[in-house]
């Protein structure tokens, strides 16, 4: 019953993952690091996306304030922004995003301010749905996980399988 | 996470240490590489970090890089290597690099999103080592341990190279030997009283540049000239050669001043090369008449073989400029003294008189046409440089990285391999030169087994520059320009238009053979600077061509006031503002001198050549004392670095071998 439950939880994951990469949201870079994890760090992953995403949402409220400001556009912080922003966001496999913050970039670059909200407003869309679905991702793991450590370092359910 | 940006200083200092217990780890060598990673986005630390654990290296973590280098400084020799991010807020990655550098002396790794050729090409020129692209991968951090052993490498090269000297000439004499082999293949006169004699002039050279570069603060420099070692000579004759020692030599040929250490490094390399003509001598009677005959040709044959450039000079056929690189291309010696050995000044002397006025035009050429012809390259050739590996034997400084790309379109006209250029200049429109050069290729192709560039090569007369140079090195090849008096005028020197025209070709040649096929990215590299597409392939050789480049641009400097030029066209290149032209002439000289070093490049470390290009820059500010030191040692460092990459390039590519294969 317990291992069904398991099962269809890494099923779920799959498929969320699947999506993702279909839609271009994540790329083979979330999976170098899926296989980051080991022993060592057990959560690597959800550690990694969480440090990221409480980095880049500092990152676009500075983006947001920068692009708003109407007396003085100051370029070059915008790209300093982004190019963290950039880094981060391919480090972990955050394909879209890093593919709206190169738009980004280039529409600063081009002093095309219009571009620039545009984009960043697609940046802040595209920062949100990521969040949420790693946030389902990482939740049903977290269920997979409950589920598989109710089943095996229970020695109750081991004596019952081993009598 | 929490901790991370709490502690901005060290996140794993205890990952370390508890690495460190297993002391056994040490022994497996790449494991247990101590890195310092410096971002400031905990994300990308924090990935780097597992990544570098996973390849059972010791990452300790910071996010700020005024905390990265207070821990450097704090813990010197407790890092083996430092990765950092170009972006970050308290200090620019690139100023971190240049601190480390200065400071640490470590290999520095920058990191950025930022992937376009300016950031990359800015990462380098600020001596990184390596500039990787995020996201980064583990394959790329597996490695990096490459960047510790080549630094450390060199920095032993260094301490030997200033311990040891007469170890240094050697080395050096074994880059000459094979030059010398293969320019006695390609010239094929075989008649061994003219061999003789060259030998004895090559003898006489080497002697004349021995301490030239390294120890002229030293010691007195001997200069062997023609009469001092004809003297030697009789001597050796009188004793015998097996029973010939110094201290006898010494005594018979009485000369004040001359000292048994002197007489002793002379013999030995008198010794060898009467070893090394005895097997050469033996193969070319056997070579074909029409190989043979060029010595003749020669009207204005000198009474020694080497005044041939003397007397081409004289003629005016050749530009004094170019005698003056062919001639330290002959030797292959820096003169690193301002006091120019006596070769030199005759050469100069009879050169100036004749040509005067082209000298000028000629250090255009030289100087000035490939830094105009290059700039759009450079990046291109500079982030070329930065994705392109290494190879782990004597091709692990291969000519292809950094310096020699750098160098060899901008520096380099300058630098690497300008002599060349100029004789496949001049040797553009003549016919035998031209089979001589097929034949030449034909040679070397066999020799290193790389086709594609022999279907390009001899109908577009780039001058690949191992063999040009060695055909006009050659006393043959040279009677031959003679002989072709006509088309040879236009090469006179005086005409800069016409001088730099074939240039072009030959850079587009290089590039068009860099297309043929070629899939080795040493080779393409190369292919980009034109000038020297043939030399990557044979690694001694090529290390000898950087040598000699070295040696040439070092000579130069003292002798032509064109010569300064150079520094000035590499700092535009570099986009720095300011007059060189105040300085002393002892800064000219070091600006060469690193300059040269810049080109030759083979054996340096990315970063020390890069190194030197910064220095150039640093030149015009106070730093210039700081870097004086460096460039005083440098130049050592990439001779004995050849000197022991070419050594044992030696045995591979000994007369025999390739006489062999010529006379096939």
């Amino acid at each position: 019953m317990l291992g069904l439950e398991s099962y269809r939880l890494v099923a779920d994951m799959n498929r969320l993952l699947a999506l993702l990469f279909h839609q271009g949201v994540l790329d083979e870079q979330f999976l170098q690091l899926q296989q980051l994890q080991d022993e060592s760090s057990p959560n690597f992953v959800s550690e990694v996306v969480n440090i990221y995403f409480n980095e880049s949402e500092k990152l676009l409220r500075n983006l947001r304030a920068l692009l708003m400001d109407r007396e003085q556009w100051e370029y070059t912080k915008v790209g300093v922004h982004l190019n963290q922003l950039i880094g981060s966001s391919s480090s972990i496999g955050a394909n879209r995003i890093r593919n709206v913050c190169v738009a980004l970039r280039a529409a600063s670059e081009q002093n095309n301010r219009l571009g620039c909200l545009r984009a960043l407003d697609v940046l802040e869309h595209e920062y949100c749905y990521l969040k949420n679905k790693l946030h389902e991702f990482f939740h049903i793991e977290q269920q997979r996980v409950l589920a598989a450590g109710i089943r095996y370092p229970n020695p109750m359910q081991q004596h019952q399988h081993h009598p | 996470m929490a901790t991370l940006q709490k502690l901005p200083y060290v996140s794993s200092c205890s990952t370390a240490s508890s690495y460190g217990v297993h002391s056994d780890k040490i022994d497996m060598f790449p494991a247990g590489l101590r890195v310092l990673v410096v971002d400031d986005d905990f994300a990308c630390l924090r990935i780097v970090e597992q990544m570098l654990r996973r390849c059972s290296y010791l990452a300790t973590t910071c996010s700020h890089a005024t905390a990265a280098l207070n821990l450097l400084r704090e813990k010197k020799g407790c890092f083996d290597l430092v990765l950092s991010d170009v972006h970050m807020p308290d200090m620019d990655g690139f100023k971190l690099l240049e601190l480390v550098g200065l400071e640490m002396d470590l290999p520095v790794i920058m990191m950025s999103a930022d992937g376009r050729t300016s950031a990359v090409m800015r990462g380098i020129r600020h001596g990184a080592c390596d500039y990787l692209i995020k996201p980064i991968r583990e394959e790329e951090l597996k490695n990096i341990w490459q960047h510790v052993v080549r630094k450390k490498w060199n920095e032993t090269k260094e301490q030997e190279n200033s311990s040891s000297l007469d170890e240094n000439d050697r080395h050096r004499r074994g880059t000459d030997d094979v030059e010398y082999a293969s320019s006695v293949n390609e010239g094929s006169e075989g008649i061994l009283k003219a061999q003789k004699k060259r030998r004895d002039i090559k003898e006489e050279d080497d002697g004349e540049f021995d301490n030239d570069d390294s120890s002229a603060s030293k010691k007195p420099r001997v200069v062997w000239s023609v009469e001092l070692h004809q003297q030697f000579v009789s001597a050796v004759n009188q004793l015998g050669i097996d029973k010939a020692v110094p201290k006898r030599i010494l005594e018979l040929m009485n000369v004040p001043g001359l000292t048994r250490e002197n007489v002793a490094s002379h013999l030995q390399k008198f010794r060898l090369y009467l070893k090394r003509l005895s097997g050469v001598s033996q193969q070319q009677v056997g070579l074909p008449n029409s190989f043979c005959g060029h010595v003749e040709q020669n009207p204005k044959l000198g009474p020694l073989e080497r005044f041939d450039f003397q007397a081409l000079a004289a003629s005016g056929q050749i530009p004094p400029l170019t005698l003056a690189a062919l001639h330290a291309e002959l030797l292959g010696r820096p003169t690193g003294s301002v006091v120019l050995p006596e070769i030199h000044q005759q050469l100069l002397l009879q050169g100036s008189r004749q040509g005067q006025e082209s000298v000028h035009c000629d250090a255009g050429v030289t100087y000035g046409q490939p830094v105009r012809k290059c700039p759009s390259d450079i990046s291109k050739q500079f982030s070329q440089i930065s994705s392109e590996d290494v190879n782990s034997n004597f091709q692990t400084w291969p000519p292809n990285s950094l310096g020699s790309i750098g160098s060899s379109s901008n520096l380099t006209g300058v630098a690497a391999q300008n002599g060349n250029l100029l004789m496949g200049v001049m040797h553009n429109q003549q016919q035998m030169q031209r089979q001589m050069l097929q034949q030449q290729q034909h040679n070397q192709s066999i020799v290193q087994e790389s086709t594609p560039s022999i279907n390009v090569q001899p109908s577009c007369l780039v001058v690949p520059s191992r063999p040009a140079s060695f055909q006009v090195v050659n006393g043959p090849s040279i009677s031959q320009s003679c002989s072709f008096g006509g088309t040879e005028a236009i090469f006179n020197g005086t005409d800069y238009g016409l001088v730099t025209t074939p240039r072009p070709n030959n850079s587009l040649y290089g590039v068009g053979q860099m297309l043929g096929g070629d899939h080795r990215t040493t080779k393409i590299l190369n292919g980009y600077s034109g000038a020297g597409p043939a030399s990557p392939s044979i690694p001694s050789c090529s290390a000898n061509d950087d040598n000699n480049a070295l040696g040439r641009v070092q000579n130069s400097s003292p002798e032509f006031n064109t010569s300064r030029q150079v520094p000035i066209l590499l700092r535009n290149i570099n986009d720095i503002q300011g007059s060189y032209s105040e300085k002393s002439s002892q800064l000219d000289r070091g600006t060469l001198r690193k300059l040269g070093f810049v080109g030759k490049e083979t054996c340096i470390p990315r970063r020390f050549a890069v190194d030197e290009v910064e220095s150039f820059i640093s030149c015009n500010g106070n730093t210039y004392r700081g870097n004086g030191k460096k460039v005083k040692q440098e130049p050592n460092v990439d001779f004995i670095e050849m000197a022991n990459t070419s050594n044992p390039m030696m045995h591979h590519f000994s007369p025999n071998d390739l006489m062999s294969v010529f006379s096939e």
